[in-house]
């Protein structure tokens, strides 16, 4: 049997999953509740979950939900907000086809079919070209200085603001557990990563943390949510085999193998010649226990965590010496007390005793603690690495709820290891003649409005672009820039959004990024009064605010160097042809609330009106078009002046006039992760359009090549 | 080769609390519950129709157990109520109720989840400030200097769970002896911690009530014949060697390698002359009593018992922890030498015979181990009993953590009522002016909330009675009216549900169905009220909480739910 793979089957489809996938999303979506097979209730909020549980049929909808899943092990977020764009994508497209049916009415169904597969082939190319070329030039261009950043200078260097990451925290977990909890849950997170990580190497850290995070967080069922909380140390899911209580500083070891010495060893063969020699031997398997353990008591070792289970010998002898024992770790607990102490696990029988141990480390406690009467082992870990060892308590009234809330610090531990890390956008920019009268108004308006500066900024650019390696030359760059710093001081009526200290926070950011020394420092700074510029002063004060903002601009001299797209751009005019490497920077950010779409789609429409080619341009506004479904979704429960219609004319009137965009939202969301689903999307789009028929068969389709392959290298 | 089988397609289900079959199964399971509420609550048998046995119980924790609920929504209910009684062990009830109702009562007014949600926070913040407040006037610290508050909390707990079928004579009696338990259990000496001991429920079934009795140390049941054993009485303590390791003369730990033996080297005999090497060290130490948590061999036992020495194995490991806090001994796990310092030791040793059963019962000198002797005539009763005096040590030592107790008897739940209505009254255009909602929607979701507060209180009345609520104290009251017309409520009434007040102090009182005028709740309980009150009904201040708690955010949790996607796999 086979069905016609069109746009309007995978319509059909995928609206079924929009229809869902809407009622979920954002601060306003509900809960899901899944059940597995086995009777287990799960709680989610997690698109990915969700269309997993779902278990769709179609074969279209299992394309997309891999094509989801796919992107969620990327990015860890916008599942749900993956299907709603698909959907205004197909709706788009299959308006498309409606008005063209009218003009090959008398075609043959069939026919028509294969005739509009062409088509769909034909778009499906566009769309990728359009993917990989314009929207990565239009993310970079001109949404680039709309971008907010979560780091903020201060005396020490850039800093993560607090603020920012909470509120960027905030909205990420409004839309992954319940609404009941997720204030609470956003604040616990924001602790912990303030907590744990170090002020040098955060990325380090949170790669850590999400890698281990099994280990370093505790579920306990019964308790109030509100109960949930944050110990120091590590906690190990098992209590103490003995337990000894200790003060003070404690030495550690870790051992992977069984202590008592065996009666024989594997492969080889002992042959009992008496009854005397079988009690000698056991004798000595006591004796050299015990010497080991004496020793390590010599060493003042009070602690023993093994990974294995030791023999009652070993118990006895260790409670002789009052060295407590953790058994049976874990391999992924051994590695995380090795990365987090650098600690070795010993060998033990071999270590003559008069030698001393070098693979111990001090623990600063080592008690045990008891959640809801079940006993664990707690140690206050000293860490030698980027991440400061402490451990989340997640309480819920029911499992299902410790397991949402579990895999929403998972994936917010991804968004923000992305946040982190810069992103590289490739693209090349055809132009030609007519770009020099672009439509863009303000973009035009800005070049004119500013001759005399760009000269400094190229040199400045050029800098940058080169990699700057050392502090020295960061400066220079600096100092060639304050002279231009006086001079926008009085041109106050200057349009606001693209000289906001946040742009030029963000610049240096990159230049930091690029330079090899690191140094982020977290600090609980408040953030920049003036750095905020799209968010909550409204049209009327803007111009207040925007005197406010240059003057804080001069305050710290790294202002001038605006994004590299400045001098991009002014190239893009002279030259025909321009290949252009650049990044989305770490710790982009914008406030939450289609605020992204919005702007896309503002900048998409223009780009398409003076796009000449005509399938670029149909392509641009499809997608422009498709864009504000998503922020059209999120209005949805909202009516009166928080409703769709009046926040995007508010926008767009913000956005000709070149004032600030005025947000109702407090949240931040990161653009790195907006622009990969962007991408996503498209591709998913683009597989979808090129399949033209789905045929059912009875058998899995046979894996190809693994064996031939295997065969050829015989021969 | 493994077979593969396409999966069906999960069941997707949209808003699933709209849904009239999931507001009938709701209802039904309220119902259930309710009815098993209070002293007076009605039993439930619950049997399996295949000849299984027949469990007679009102508690939620044996309740929720059993019954085998199949909607999803449900539960997420019952889980999160069966774990909030491991946690507490008490108000299981309480919890389930409350949540019943509060999903009930939200879906008759109509706002939106989010708005609810909200509100149901914003109103329970409003609870647990006060409960925990030094204000609140239904929470009562506990006076260690008396046992008068701690016997009344047993007591109500005892009371509360009528499947135990106790006389009054017999809960008292049962009270006091849990009480004792408990209070044995708590070291002499406090340093900086203290650490609990364990108190052991000894079943004696086939017993009457009354002959249950609490026993310092620990008994272990043995058989009659080794009661012969028992060697002559020794003045001084007794010296004790605990063994782990099985004494059993097996050889398990050979290693991975392989082990050769000639045909004329015996290892039985090697291993046995090893256990007689033991037992004569142990001779020669001046042991009196050897205990092993597995077998002791049997010529072992022999030698042992030729030299006076008392050995008892299979002692099990649950027995383990307290048999070395009892005599203080390190359980030893070497065949070869032991240290002096492993030996431990008790105060004397008799053997004991309750019923049909003999124990030996090891008395120690100092410890915080203490079995309890539980008699019940039939065994469904003693299995209530038994989960009855858990639940009561349970709660002794939660109230020792956190010193309160809060009024029982439905009680607490109107007062609070009462002080929530009247500080929203009062306060409404503080809390609206700080967050998105209306007076109008904090008026009505206030009011599903206490409704749903008071009706848990009025679960408490399963024949009929009359509840009320006077407009002084805000407590309970529950009463016979013989008749429809209006009647003396001062002379119908006696006391308030958990007994503090009495009716003779010229209240006013209003039906708890009616809605009343919000008044102020008179503030500061009186010392002297609680000390003159000889029958206080008291709940557990942590359990009671914590309930509370999980159960609102269970209600949201549940409220919040948009879908319900079955996996049919």
């Amino acid at each position: 049997m086979a069905s016609l793979g069109s746009v309007t089957a995978a319509l059909r489809v995928t609206e079924v999953l929009e229809a869902i996938a809407s009622r979920c999303v954002g601060p306003e979506g509900g809960q899901v509740l899944c059940t597995k097979p086995t009777g287990e209730v799960l709680l989610s909020r997690d698109g990915g979950r969700l269309l997993e549980a779902l278990h769709v049929e179609h074969p279209l909808a299992r394309m997309i939900v891999s094509c989801v899943s796919s992107h969620l092990k990327k990015t860890g977020d916008g599942a749900k907000t993956f299907i709603i764009f698909l959907c205004h994508l197909l709706r788009g497209l299959h308006a498309i086809r409606e008005k063209d049916s009218f003009t090959s009415e008398n075609t043959q169904t069939h026919q028509r079919h294969w005739k509009n597969c062409c088509q769909w082939k034909c778009i499906s190319q566009a769309l990728l070209t359009f993917q990989t070329q314009i929207l990565d030039c239009i993310v970079d261009q001109f949404l680039s200085r709309h971008y907010l950043s979560v780091f903020s200078s201060s005396a020490k260097g850039w800093t993560v603001c607090r603020r920012s990451v909470e509120s960027l925290l905030e909205a990420y977990f409004c839309g992954r557990v319940g609404r009941n909890n997720c204030r609470f849950i956003s604040q616990l997170m924001c602790d912990y990563v303030f907590k744990c990580m170090d002020h040098e190497s955060v990325v380090e850290g949170l790669e850590l943390v999400d890698n281990c995070f099994l280990e370093l967080n505790v579920g306990v069922t019964g308790l109030p949510v509100s109960d949930s909380r944050i110990v120091d140390g590590l906690v190990l899911h098992r209590d103490f085999s003995v337990y000894c209580p200790a003060d003070g500083d404690i030495k550690m070891v870790m051992v992977t193998e069984v202590l008592q010495p065996p009666f024989s060893s594997s492969k080889s063969e002992f042959v009992l010649d008496s009854e005397a020699q079988f009690q000698a031997s056991q004798c000595w398997i006591v004796e050299r226990t015990k010497a080991v353990m004496k020793h390590l008591q010599s060493q003042n070792i009070k602690l023993l965590l093994s990974s294995v289970k030791q023999p009652d010998l070993v118990s006895y002898c260790a409670r002789l010496h009052s060295i407590s024992v953790v058994e049976c770790l874990s391999s992924e607990e051994v590695s995380l007390v090795q990365r987090i102490t650098g600690l070795l696990p010993c060998v033990l029988p071999q270590v003559p005793s008069q030698g001393e141990i070098s693979d111990t480390t001090l623990v600063k406690f080592c008690k045990p603690l008891i959640l809801r009467s079940k006993r664990y082992v707690h140690l206050g870990l000293v860490s030698t690495c980027a991440f400061i060892p402490h451990c989340v308590v997640l309480c819920a009234p029911v499992l299902g709820l410790v397991q949402q809330h579990e895999s929403a610090f998972r994936g917010a531990f991804k968004m923000l290891q992305q946040l982190f890390t810069d992103l590289d956008l490739n693209y090349i920019i055809q132009t030609n003649a007519q770009r020099d009268s672009s439509p863009l108004a303000c973009n035009n308006s800005r070049e004119c409005s500013r001759p005399p500066e760009i000269g400094k900024y190229q040199d400045v650019i050029v800098k940058s672009e080169n990699k700057l390696e050392n502090t020295q030359t960061h400066s220079k760059a600096y100092s060639n820039v304050v002279a231009s710093d006086t001079e926008l001081k009085t041109r106050v009526t200057w349009s606001a959004h693209k000289e906001t200290p946040l742009d030029t926070s963000q610049t240096n950011v990159i230049l930091k990024c690029l330079s090899p020394e690191k140094n982020w420092v977290i600090s609980d700074c408040e953030l920049l009064v003036g750095s905020n510029p799209t968010g909550n002063p409204t049209a009327e004060d803007t111009r207040t605010e925007m005197s406010y903002d240059n003057v804080q601009v001069t305050s710290h001299p790294g202002k001038g160097c605006t994004l590299p797209v400045m001098y991009k751009s002014l190239e893009a005019c002279t030259s025909l042809s321009y290949y252009c490497s650049s990044t989305l920077p770490a710790g982009c950010v914008l406030p939450v609330g289609g605020n992204f779409e919005i702007l896309l789609h503002y900048y998409l429409v223009n780009y398409a009106k003076q796009c000449q080619q005509s399938a670029e341009a149909t392509v641009s506004m499809l997608i422009a078009n498709a864009l504000l479904g998503i922020p059209k979704t999120l209005y949805k429960p909202k009516n009166g002046k928080d409703s769709f219609p009046q926040i995007y004319m508010r926008s767009l009137h913000a956005l000709q006039t070149c004032q600030p965009m005025v947000s109702g939202q407090s949240g931040l969301e990161p653009v790195a992760g907006k622009y990969q689903l962007i991408a996503s999307v498209i591709q998913c789009l683009a597989k979808i359009l090129t399949v033209d028929l789905v045929i059912n068969i009875k058998r899995q389709p046979q894996k190809i090549g693994d064996q031939d392959s295997e065969d050829e290298l015989e021969h | 080769m493994s077979r593969f089988e396409a999966k069906k397609p999960s069941l997707c289900k949209t808003e699933p609390l709209t849904s009239e079959k999931v507001r009938f199964t709701l209802s039904v399971l309220k119902g259930i519950l309710a009815s098993c509420y209070g002293p007076s609550g009605r039993l439930k048998q619950l049997h399996n129709g295949l000849g299984g046995c027949v469990c007679t119980t009102s508690q939620s924790s044996a309740l929720l157990r059993n019954l085998s609920v199949t909607h999803p929504v449900l539960k997420v209910l019952t889980a999160s109520v069966q774990n909030h009684v491991s946690c507490f062990s008490d108000c299981g009830l309480f919890t389930a109720i409350l949540c019943c109702n509060l999903i009930e009562n939200i879906q008759k007014i109509g706002l939106t989840p989010t708005k609810v949600i909200k509100l149901n926070k914003y109103l329970l913040g409003l609870c647990t400030s006060y409960l925990k407040s030094e204000a609140c006037s239904c929470r009562i610290p506990v006076d260690f200097s008396s046992t008068h508050i701690f016997l009344g909390l047993v007591r109500s707990i005892l009371t509360s769970k009528p499947a135990c079928m106790l006389t009054r004579k017999e809960a008292d009696h049962i009270s006091a002896l849990i009480l004792k338990a408990f209070l044995l259990t708590i070291p002499e000496s406090a340093e900086d911690r203290v650490i609990l001991g364990k108190s052991i429920i000894v079943p004696l079934k086939g017993q009457r009530v009354i002959d249950s009795a609490v026993l310092p140390g620990l008994l272990i049941e043995i058989s009659e014949v080794q009661l012969r054993l028992l060697p002559t009485q020794k003045s001084s303590a007794l010296k004790v060697a605990l063994f782990c390791v099985s004494l059993s003369g097996d050889f398990s730990n050979a290693g991975e390698g392989t082990v050769v033996v000639p045909y004329q080297v015996s290892l039985e005999n090697a291993v046995l002359e090893q256990l007689l090497n033991l037992g004569r060290q142990l001779v020669g130490d001046q042991v009196d009593l050897v205990l092993c948590q597995k077998v002791i061999h049997p010529s072992l036992k022999q030698f042992l018992s030729e030299h006076h020495i008392i050995a008892i194995d299979r002692v099990g490991v649950t027995l383990m922890e307290p048999l070395s806090k009892v005599t203080g001994a390190t359980p030893i796990g070497s065949l070869n030498t032991i240290a002096s310092t492993t030996y431990g030791s008790v105060k004397d040793l008799s053997s004991a015979r309750f019923g049909s059963k003999h124990f030996f019962h090891l008395i120690p000198n100092e410890a915080t181990v203490c079995s309890l002797l539980l008699c019940s005539r039939n065994d469904t009763a003693w299995e209530e009993l038994k989960l009855t005096c858990q639940t009561a040590m349970h709660v002794l030592q939660l109230t020792i953590k956190e010193p309160w107790v809060l009024l029982g008897g439905g009680c607490t739940e109107t007062h609070l009522a009462a002080y929530i209505r009247h500080k929203v009254h009062n306060e409404a255009e503080d809390v609206v002016r700080e967050d998105g909602y209306s007076q109008a929607e904090l008026r009505i979701a206030t009011e599903a909330f206490c409704s749903a507060l008071e009706s848990v209180a009025s679960s408490l009345e399963h024949d009929g009675g009359d509840i009320l609520i006077d407009m002084k104290y805000g407590h309970f009251w529950s009463g016979q009216s013989d008749s429809a017309s209006v009647v003396n409520w001062q002379d119908m009434l006696s006391r308030c549900g958990c007994g503090l007040y009495n009716s003779q102090e010229g209240l006013s009182w209003s039906f708890l169905r009616s809605t009343y005028h919000p008044f102020a709740p008179q503030k500061c309980l009186s010392q002297a009220a609680v000390g003159t009150a000889s029958n206080l009904t008291v709940d557990c201040f942590t359990a009671k909480l914590s309930g509370l708690q999980v159960a609102i955010e269970t209600a949201n949790l549940i409220l919040d739910l948009s879908y319900v996607i079955e996996d049919k796999n």
